[in-house]
């Protein structure tokens, strides 16, 4: 049979090769790209098939949770304090200019509430736990340990995935809403040290200014980023062959394309929800 | 030993399989009988891990089939595979997980596993606190824990000092003595497939090119298993080696 559209050594009709240029043009430059992300979806929708069947251990579950969220307290206090000390110190400086110093803690805890502290936690967990678990699976599929558990005949999705995720999930919110109060607590700071401005005064402008919407919105944005960082992660763990070279390589895969998306779906959620009608 | 009358534990029927554009597996046929050792052995690149893999369902075939009468199957990997962040013991009861047994007969089955590879006083050991033979041992324990009726060898002593490899080749044979399973052993280690194997087959280039016994191989006139037996530079797969 002879064919026009074959590959590997054979001739191509000229009309047909233009046709399919773009095609190989997007395959080539965002191939990879595209074979991750639906490799992601194709993960999520496994980890949820294995939650939803009740296939889940607490016990793992539990020890990630340890991993993700206690272990990162810390890391998260430094960052959200010194977001809140920045910002705050730049709020306050415009809003005393204009002489409405009485809406500092309004203003900081809207974006605190709103954008600083989902995005702060998010980014510290794809940085901190990301690359933490990219790095485990990928040395785990070298050196053949996800190997022997398929031959043991146990899941790798339900015995390491569904917890790293649950643990995602579970732990993003409470960071998140903890670098909120690390931010609004320096803010707190800086208000009464740079704009002089009593407690009460800032406490009273935020307790105007939130909404309830906000809070509902907060906790979107952080399970969002913890399936973003969860998800993505085991992904490319899971999907990276080679050496011990190509660890690393997960590892760095592992915190650009987390980063890149905590913001890109911030941004799709703010949109979503505040953007004026 | 093979017996003819008896059905065999696995029977592989005409693999092919390929690597993008090269091809590893060229109709591979093949089978294996309860309590019989087959040492499948040939040199570097052959596909002879290739095979092993297909066989406990780690890769897909292109063609071809992969018949066994059970799915009780322990694999011993190359490089150990244990879990790093699991104790010795808790690595031993993953390989439980499936069956319907209490924590105290888990505990009972491991620990007597353990001793059958010496290694009773390393239950709460991690893997890194483990020598290279020991981590061996271990992964020969967490193979055979569930008493599986297959067991496969990926290059079971490659990398290991003769002595370790003597030990590690008396505890294969221990070991098909007491489970009766059907093993292959997958190898180029000559004192493995001559001291453990009843039967072997030879590959090369993705096809079997020679089957007997071991000591026939050793005297054989077929001019790959003679190359491969003696180690001589002479002979057909030296075009196949790049030198």
């Amino acid at each position: 049979m002879s064919s026009s559209l074959t590959t590997g050594g054979r001739q191509e009709a000229p009309g047909k090769r233009r046709l399919l240029y773009p095609l190989r043009f997007a395959e080539q430059y965002f191939g990879n790209g595209i074979r991750l992300m639906g490799g992601t979806l194709i993960l999520l929708y496994k980890t949820w098939s294995c939650i939803l069947r009740g296939k889940i251990d607490w016990g793992e579950t539990s020890r990630q949770c340890e991993m993700v969220g206690i272990k990162s307290f810390l890391v998260v206090s430094i960052t959200a304090l010194f977001t809140g000390f920045a910002m705050s110190l730049q709020i306050s400086r415009e809003l005393v200019l204009f002489g409405a110093d009485t809406a500092i803690g309004g203003v900081v805890s809207l974006a605190l509430i709103r954008e600083i502290g989902p995005i702060t936690a998010g980014v510290t967990l794809a940085g901190r736990v990301g690359s933490a678990i990219a790095a485990e699976l990928t040395t785990m599929m070298i050196t053949e340990q996800i190997d022997a558990l398929k031959v043991m005949r146990i899941d790798p999705i339900e015995f390491l995935v569904v917890p790293r995720y649950l643990a995602a999930i579970l732990m993003m919110p409470v960071l998140s809403v903890y670098a909120m109060f690390i931010g609004l607590l320096a803010g707190i700071v800086i208000a009464y040290t740079a704009a002089n401005l009593p407690v009460a005064t800032f406490l009273d402008s935020v307790k105007q200014t939130i909404l309830d919407r906000d809070f509902v919105v907060h906790y979107l944005k952080a399970f969002i980023n913890g399936t973003i960082v969860a998800s993505f992660s085991c992904a490319i763990g899971l999907s990276t062959r080679g050496g011990a070279e190509d660890v690393g390589i997960a590892t760095t895969r592992s915190i650009v394309w987390t980063m890149t998306m905590v913001f890109v779906f911030n941004f799709l959620v703010t949109s979503l929800t505040y953007a004026p009608r | 030993m093979a017996d003819n009358n008896r059905k065999p534990a696995m029977k592989v029927v005409d693999i092919w399989k390929s690597f993008d554009d090269r091809e590893i597996l060229k109709g591979i046929s093949f089978e294996v009988y309860p309590g019989e050792i087959l040492g499948i052995i040939g040199p570097s690149g052959c596909g002879k891990s290739t095979i092993l893999k297909i066989m406990c369902g780690l890769l897909d075939q292109d063609r071809g089939e992969v018949i066994k009468n059970t799915d009780d199957v322990g694999l011993v990997f190359q490089g150990s595979a244990l879990l790093n962040s699991y104790t010795v013991g808790e690595n031993l009861a993953l390989a439980l997980r499936g069956q319907k047994m209490s924590k105290e007969q888990e505990d009972v089955q491991i620990k007597k596993t353990l001793n059958l590879v010496g290694l009773g006083d390393y239950y709460d050991y991690y893997p890194s606190e483990l020598s290279g033979g020991q981590q061996k041992r271990t992964s020969f324990a967490r193979a055979v824990v569930a008493t599986p009726k297959i067991i496969l060898y990926d290059e079971p002593t490659t990398g290991l000092d003769p002595v370790m490899s003597t030990i590690i080749e008396d505890y294969m044979i221990d070991l098909e003595r007491e489970l009766h399973a059907a093993s292959i052993v997958v190898t180029h280690q000559y004192s493995t497939w001559t001291r453990t194997a009843d039967r072997i087959i030879m590959m090369h280039a993705g096809k079997i090119v020679w089957q007997g016994k071991p000591d026939e191989a050793v005297n054989s006139d077929n001019p790959y298993i003679h190359q491969f037996a003696h180690g001589t530079r002479e002979g057909p797969m030296l075009n196949a080696v790049a030198v």
